[in-house]
């Protein structure tokens, strides 16, 4: 290659990354100054701490502030340990066929369509927690939940199934021939080894859970409240920008849909951030621990 | 399956092979073939490659039961704490069996850990707790492997830092820290330098009054510096060669 064709290349590379920079930039950008007069004042605090009624002219997000939190959160709190032990009888576990049918299944499963989950989640899922918990209709947080760990699970078992299949090989016979058992090898090697994948995953995970928006709007109920159990109805951001009707452009209404992007913006890139810290902090395969 | 114990057997038979045959992948890799290995020897396995030779060390201990698509026929007995046992029967415990047969790889495989808990980690997982015995036993084995001078202020840094010739010596004081019975060598020195290489003969030779060692070697200065018997594997087959020049 000519050092002239080089240096073309090289432009071209630095144009998409500046692009994809300037998108993400541009979008915060666009969110802040269409969400102007909510923020200006220091009123933005008091929309991310106050109730949502916009007959009395409060436009605060705070219930689905909590209500996105709740849902997401708790859709990790089930998704993690399910995921995890999905992948550890995928790659540590079963070996050949067995393993082979459910990688498969799970593939499969991270294409189905998410609108699909939400069927599933209003015709089976919701009768179920509303039979078995007695919990009024049934539409409410732990339902919202439940689906959206089994929307996020599939990426998160593969992730974890990837990592741990990257560890070297010669690490495991070092611990099966020193007299250890697979379970053995999989705490004090396989684990610690592939902890930078297993934070990759969760950061994904749960950008999804937090993101999605579908599930939450399907399942949870919608209710503008702060949900004070996991039958509670809520309401997350992303159901709420989804959800308010404002014909006026120009109304505080329409503006509190900035809010809530710029709070899911700023919600996401602190996850990142902290996300990053960790795995900088507990350091990488291959050093002393 | 009991384990089986045969008066008959002289004590200086460690392991008796018994009708092996093992194929990989569908590939005949032994054939049928008996052989018996002395204790307290250095018994050296040549042969072509891909003839079989680590694989027939890992039928000592189990080990190819890892890799996906291998079967194995016959019997392997191993006069283990002075009890001659099937290695396959189903009372004898796999785990207990790798704590008494040890290994050491072609490459040296140290795990992603400080020089310390290597050593230290198979007393870890045999469920050794007191640190004190912990200690003493890993600057015991670093000693004996003539590493402790070059890694004593230095054990808490990682093993992956070692020089090759460091992480092979420090792999074979990790199998050797539980005292086993049996040291199986695969090609140990072909990574190393000259100097290294020998360094570990010299262990090899002394580790015998304890233990009775099987090593694979490509080297035929070496097998002849340092084996008391000679086994070749070829076609499936294992058998006792002459050693061409006595030993040093």
């Amino acid at each position: 290659m000519t050092a002239g064709s080089e240096r073309v290349v090289e432009r071209l590379f630095f144009a998409a990354a500046f692009v994809s920079a300037f998108v993400t930039v541009f979008i915060f950008g666009f969110l802040v100054y269409y969400g102007l007069p909510l923020f200006s004042g220091g009123r933005f605090i008091e929309i991310l701490s106050s109730p949502w009624a916009p007959h009395q002219g409060s436009f605060g997000i705070y219930p689905m502030i909590v209500g996105t939190l709740a849902i997401s959160m708790l859709a990790m709190v089930f998704a993690f340990p399910l995921s995890m032990g999905c992948a550890i009888l995928i790659s540590v576990v079963s070996r050949g066929r067995l393993s082979k049918v459910i990688r498969k299944v799970v593939e499969a499963m991270t294409g189905i369509p998410t609108v699909v989950y939400g069927f599933v989640g209003i015709f089976l899922l919701i009768p179920l927690v509303r039979n078995v918990f007695d919990a009024g209709s049934g539409m409410c947080v732990l339902s919202a939940s439940l689906m959206l760990a089994v929307l996020v699970s599939p990426t998160m078992i593969l992730f974890f199934c990837d990592s741990f299949d990257r560890v070297p090989r010669s690490y495991g016979h070092a611990v099966l021939a020193l007299g250890g058992t697979r379970i053995q090898q999989f705490l004090h090697v396989t684990l610690p080894c592939s902890w930078p994948g297993i934070v990759v995953a969760v950061t994904l995970a749960l950008g999804r859970a937090v993101g999605d928006t579908l599930i939450a709007l399907m399942i949870a109920g919608n209710a503008v409240q702060v949900p004070g159990s996991v039958f509670d109805s809520a309401r997350t951001l992303t159901s709420h920008i989804a959800l308010v009707f404002a014909a006026d452009n120009e109304s505080l209404e329409f503006k509190a849909i900035f809010a809530c992007g710029v709070s899911l913006y700023l919600f996401t890139t602190i996850l990142v951030l902290i996300i990053r810290l960790a795995v900088h902090e507990r350091g990488k395969c291959g050093q002393v621990r | 399956m009991q384990p089986l114990t045969q008066p008959f057997i002289p004590s200086s038979v460690k392991i008796r092979v018994s009708n092996l045959s093992f194929s990989y992948n569908g590939r005949e890799i032994l054939r049928d073939t008996s052989l018996e290995f002395p204790e307290h020897a250095i018994t050296a396995i040549v042969g072509p490659s891909g003839s079989g030779k680590s694989t027939f060390l890992m039928t000592l201990n189990r080990l190819w039961e890892e890799l996906p698509q291998c079967t194995m026929g016959g019997r392997v007995e191993i006069l283990l704490n002075g009890i001659q046992q099937n290695i396959y029967a189903p009372d004898c415990g796999v785990e207990a069996l790798r704590r008494r047969v040890g290994m050491v790889f072609q490459m040296p495989n140290p795990l992603p850990m400080s020089i310390f808990k290597n050593v230290a980690f198979p007393l870890q997982l045999a469920g050794e707790k007191d640190k004190n015995v912990i200690r003493r036993r890993v600057e015991e084995t670093l000693q004996d492997v003539g590493l402790w001078d070059d890694v004593k202020d230095r054990l808490a840094g990682s093993a992956l830092s070692l020089s090759g010739g460091q992480q092979q010596r420090m792999c074979m004081a990790r199998a050797m820290i539980l005292r086993p019975e049996i040291l199986l060598l695969d090609e140990p020195a072909s990574a190393l330098d000259q100097k290294a290489a020998e360094a570990i003969e010299q262990l090899l030779v002394r580790w015998k009054q304890n233990c009775t060692i099987l090593i694979v070697s490509h080297y035929l200065d070496q097998v002849k510096r340092i084996a008391d018997s000679v086994v070749e594997l070829q076609g499936g087959q294992l058998r006792n060669r002459q050693v061409a020049t006595p030993r040093v």
